[in-house]
């Protein structure tokens, strides 16, 4: 269960800027609050803090980016007919 | 020896693919941009299964995670399977949501025996509904993921060990893995179980910067050409294994024109030709 509770905290992580700053300015409060054990607390202060700002920054760029779907081209109009 | 070359199917790419299948021995299309198509799109994935090879790649299972993956999301990409009779399907060691909230994106899970119990149970139950197991593909990350306590390459292995399945080595992701953190990535090709690496990936990725300390990494993003070092590790990848591969090239965007890309499986191709010219004539 802690290990889904962890998992579910990175994600938190990743995708909330609240969240994130609240982290940077707090690691072990924020990771506290959100129920993990001391020592996965411990393991969160010495999180990669130079790829938590390149990761979150490039998951956001990915879900801002997903589509409008594009519209069919001829081709694919094409194919579906045959 | 047959070794296949073949690109990543996209729109942008569609045309070019069609009138250049004496050049491409497999498309690769995205599972999941057919999960809620209509009949038609269908239809047409199965018209192009006719005229070429295709393997099928899911981007959003979450495989590699404590969290069970969703019975309904399996059932999608049975239903396809069943439909379009791929050559293989693939998915990747990630965890892509948690807590109810969706990354949005492939992240690295924390290395640990959880996450391997996780992955290994996820792909149980994926070959009970789907039939098939997946081939499952290492992932680039900008973030040492922590928490871990395991190496990528001893991660990996013991996922390959666990789930008895095979890999689909995406060669920019380790390259990108190995600048980024500092390992061998040849090194770790040793240490995967060679007669597992079953297909391989090809991409480009460009370096980016934090705003705050201006440290750089490799973002792994699809837009650019095919790095020297991956044609290395691929030549490498020659050296070692006797059995066929599946090459794939990936691009989501900034599209060249469709030579540029061929160019780049020829490239592809002689790399790996030279690597298995290499192992044979130091086997001789």
């Amino acid at each position: 269960m802690s290990a889904q509770k962890f998992e579910a905290f990175l994600a938190k992580l990743y995708v909330d800027d609240n969240a994130r700053s609240r982290f940077l300015a707090d690691a072990r409060r924020e990771a506290s609050n959100a129920g993990l054990t001391d020592e996965e607390c411990a393991a969160l202060e010495k999180i990669d803090f130079v790829g938590l700002e390149l990761a979150s920054a490039s998951f956001a760029r990915k879900r801002a980016s997903r589509p409008p779907r594009k519209p069919d081209s001829n081709l694919t109009r094409w194919l579906r007919r045959r | 020896m047959n070794d296949r070359f073949g690109l990543g199917w996209r729109p942008e790419l569609a045309a070019g693919i069609l009138s250049n299948l004496n050049r491409i021995d497999v498309v690769e299309v995205i599972a999941d941009d057919y999960f809620d198509a209509p009949k038609s799109k269908r239809r047409a994935l199965k018209t192009l299964a006719i005229q070429v090879p295709v393997a099928l790649h899911g981007v959003s299972l979450g495989l590699a995670s404590s969290i069970s993956v969703e019975a309904t999301r399996l059932e999608q990409t049975a239903r396809l399977v069943e439909e379009i009779q791929p050559e293989f399907w693939s998915e990747h060691l990630a965890f892509v949501r948690g807590g109810g909230i969706e990354i949005g994106h492939l992240a690295a899970p924390p290395r640990t025996a959880t996450t391997i119990d996780g992955a290994a149970r996820n792909l149980a139950a994926a070959r009970k509904i789907i039939g098939v197991l997946p081939l499952v593909e290492n992932i680039a990350t900008l973030i040492d993921p922590q928490g871990s306590t395991l190496s990528e390459a001893d991660w990996t292995r013991d996922i390959l060990a666990a789930a008895n399945c095979a890999l689909l080595l995406d060669l920019h992701n380790l390259y990108a893995n190995s600048v980024n953190f500092g390992f061998d990535p040849y090194d770790f090709t040793d240490r995967m179980p060679q007669e597992k690496i079953h297909a391989i990936h090809l991409a480009g990725g460009r370096w980016i910067k934090t705003k705050t300390t201006d440290e750089r990494r490799l973002l792994d993003d699809h837009l650019h050409d095919v790095p020297e070092a991956v044609y290395a590790l691929l030549e490498y990848i020659g050296t070692k294994m006797a059995h066929p591969l599946t090459v794939i090239l990936e691009r989501d965007g900034r599209y060249p024109p469709i030579g540029i890309l061929l160019n780049q499986l020829d490239r592809a191709r002689d790399a790996l030709r030279r690597g298995r010219a290499k192992r044979l004539s130091e086997a001789a």
